[in-house]
């Protein structure tokens, strides 16, 4: 059991404002991931669950136990750094050992132990190396091991794969994920890079501006999201959002025209829109926008300019321009060799997402 | 065609063509060169060389007898309390490096890594105590050594010179390179204040502090205003002291003896630079490249 409840944090550094009232429940063996923009407060709020950094305001509590006041080193947490941190004048072994040897350990229960880690970390080979003579994977898993060798409640990890190749980067990945799964201890995680959140999280945290937007599993936050924020954060490539009026508003459905600035009008799906607001924006993900056949005209197709063309192998991005400049990604999973000309899009109105000028969702009433 | 310019190109990069500026860098090269080693040639030569030899009427620049330069060096190690000097010159300068380690050390670990309040006053007035010159506070010092009761003493000679400002800045700023994740990472792993500064801190500093080690035994070893004040008594003369009898007017000593004792006493730091040279300059290019 490793419950960790967080509320009403905040914290302050001098007068700016970098976590604002900040509620969370993490269950006991949850793999968590904050996720959000460089300066949006994840880091800081990792911190203070590791105690390196004090709370302005609020309550932390692991299984019930207040951890405010509690030292960094008794909290029941671990936290791998983004620089690895491995002490450079000890050997792998000294590393993982070097909290047992604070603690007063035996010698035997510290060999015990680390063995024990390297064993999980396949690192047995590397132990008497130090940090200079491994490899950034290798340096990982040893401070992985640090952490695992201290057998956490929580294990705390701060974008620690930032430094490594991409490669070793969704290798890492799936040590990760296996690692959670043998081990079942509460894992938060910090990243900028949302593919790696999606991948790992069982619960995903999006912050920014210091609050958090919205909380959930990795594809409810990709296919509901509750804002702009969260919607243009999570996928890649990103969601495309196009301005549009509302003409017209029925009992299921409403009207949009001027779509980017483009003549199309499309009837989209919708239930109970109020009618006090005209202008919209849409938020439709790339693999919902297609390029039109040059030989099929619909009513609802949009003119646009192509201006990039990124072929990827098993899936093309036809980067276009709208007649606003809005800029609009579609996905075409056939197009090859697509010259840079004028095109046409088709949008799936049924895959749109609605957000009002404040940038907040706009939702069906009565919808599931 | 192309294989012959190439190999054309490649010769000339090998031999580089040489330009006014170099030769003029080499000539002031050398002439700094000479300046420095020509003193310490001229001692040699003057002490392993029969008496009255290189300041003749037609002097030689090379030594021209090793036998009467051991005779020499023999006789002043015989006679004269040089030996015990040296004990005192290498205690003082012992106690003295132990002393400016740990310090500055331990200062340098709370200035560097952690805030406190009015640290940056404080570190400026010890750094604007670097601006002070030594005639400045020698009475003050000596008054207060003196209250003490440790005039004639070992604590006396030491205890002055183990606030080293210039030891502190050094450390500071080596220090300051020092990752905050990994004190960070210390503290996670339930290292407490003194056992990060024991157990990670200090050996990362290992370099700095070898710096440190060796420019302090120079300064202490070459010390002389300060045991001549602090030390009356003839029994417990550093080497600068004993060597400074040598030197005296009134000491009816020929030259060559002098140069002698002057070389015994330059022996200890030319062999320390020499095999620590390397890491001086590499302690103080570190320390002045992070900051």
């Amino acid at each position: 059991m490793a419950q960790l409840d967080i509320t009403g944090v905040a914290k302050t550094f001098g007068a700016v404002d970098v976590l604002r009232d900040i509620n969370l429940n993490i269950r006991s063996g949850e793999f968590v991931v904050f996720v959000g923009p460089s300066g949006c407060g994840k880091s800081t709020l990792l911190r203070i669950i590791s105690g390196l950094e004090e709370v302005t305001a609020g309550e932390l509590r692991l299984d019930g136990e207040r951890l405010n006041d509690v030292d960094p080193a008794r909290r029941g947490t671990a936290m791998v750094f983004q620089s690895y941190a491995l002490y450079p004048h000890m050997t792998a072994a000294e590393n993982m050992g070097f909290s047992l040897k604070m603690a007063g350990a035996r010698k035997s229960e510290i060999r015990e132990k680390v063995g024990k880690a390297a064993a999980i970390l396949q690192l047995e080979r590397h132990m008497d190396r130090r940090p200079g003579q491994l490899s950034g994977g290798q340096k990982q898993r040893v401070a992985i091991g640090r952490a695992i060798v201290r057998e956490p409640k929580v294990f705390l990890f701060d974008e620690p794969l930032s430094n490594l190749d991409a490669e070793l980067r969704v290798q890492m990945r799936a040590e990760l994920i296996d690692l959670h799964r043998r081990l079942k201890t509460t894992m938060i995680y910090v990243t900028h890079d949302q593919v790696e959140a999606m991948t790992l999280a069982d619960r995903m945290v999006v912050l920014n501006g210091g609050v958090i937007q919205q909380c959930g599993r990795p594809l409810d936050l990709y296919d509901d999201p509750d804002n702009r924020f969260v919607a243009g954060f999570i996928g890649s490539p990103k969601m495309n959002f196009l301005s549009a009026t509302v003409r017209e508003v029925r009992p299921d459905a409403i009207v949009l025209d001027d779509i980017g600035g483009s003549s199309a009008s499309l009837v989209v799906p919708f239930r109970g829109f109020d009618p006090s607001g005209r202008t919209v924006e849409i938020g439709i993900r790339p693999e919902h926008v297609r390029l039109a056949p040059s030989n099929e005209r619909l009513d609802g197709d949009v003119e646009v300019e192509v201006t990039l063309v990124e072929e990827l192998g098993d899936v093309t991005y036809v980067h276009a321009s709208m007649p606003t400049g809005e800029r609009v990604i579609a996905r075409s999973d056939d197009a090859r060799h697509r010259a840079e000309t004028p095109s046409r899009i088709r949008l799936d109105p049924s895959r749109f997402l609605l957000f009002d000028a404040a940038g907040r969702r706009i939702r069906q009433s009565g919808a599931a | 065609m192309t294989i012959a310019l190439e190999a054309t190109e490649s010769r000339r990069r090998r031999w580089p063509t040489i330009t006014a500026w170099d030769l003029c860098r080499w000539a002031l090269a050398i002439s700094v060169t000479i300046v420095v080693v020509f003193p310490i040639w001229w001692m040699i030569n003057v002490v392993f060389t029969e008496p009255g030899t290189p300041v003749s009427i037609n002097p030689r620049l090379y030594p021209t007898s090793f036998a009467a330069g051991w005779d020499k060096v023999a006789m002043i190690l015989r006679e004269t309390g040089y030996l015990h000097a040296y004990y005192m010159s290498m205690a003082y300068a012992l106690l003295t490096i132990a002393g400016v380690l740990l310090l500055g050390s331990m200062a340098a670990f709370e200035f560097a890594l952690f805030e406190f309040p009015g640290k940056r006053p404080l570190f400026g007035l010890i750094m604007l105590s670097l601006m002070v010159p030594t005639a400045v506070t020698i009475i003050p010092t000596y008054l207060l050594t003196a209250d003490l009761g440790w005039i004639n003493t070992m604590q006396g000679l030491v205890a002055p010179g183990l606030a080293s400002a210039f030891g502190l800045f050094l450390l500071v700023e080596f220090m300051k390179g020092l990752p905050k994740e990994m004190i960070e990472a210390a503290r996670l792993d339930g290292a407490r204040h003194f056992q990060i500064y024991w157990h990670v801190v200090l050996p990362l500093t290992r370099n700095a502090m070898v710096t440190l080690a060796i420019l302090t035994f120079m300064k202490t070893w070459g010390n002389f205003i300060w045991p001549l004040i602090v030390l009356s008594n003839a029994e417990k003369y550093t080497v600068s002291q004993v060597v400074g009898l040598f030197n005296a007017p009134f000491s009816h000593q020929t030259v060559d003896v002098v140069m002698t004792a002057n070389l015994l006493a330059a022996i200890p730091p030319l062999l320390f630079f020499l095999i620590f040279q390397r890491k001086i300059v590499e302690g103080i290019a570190m320390s002045g490249s992070k900051g």
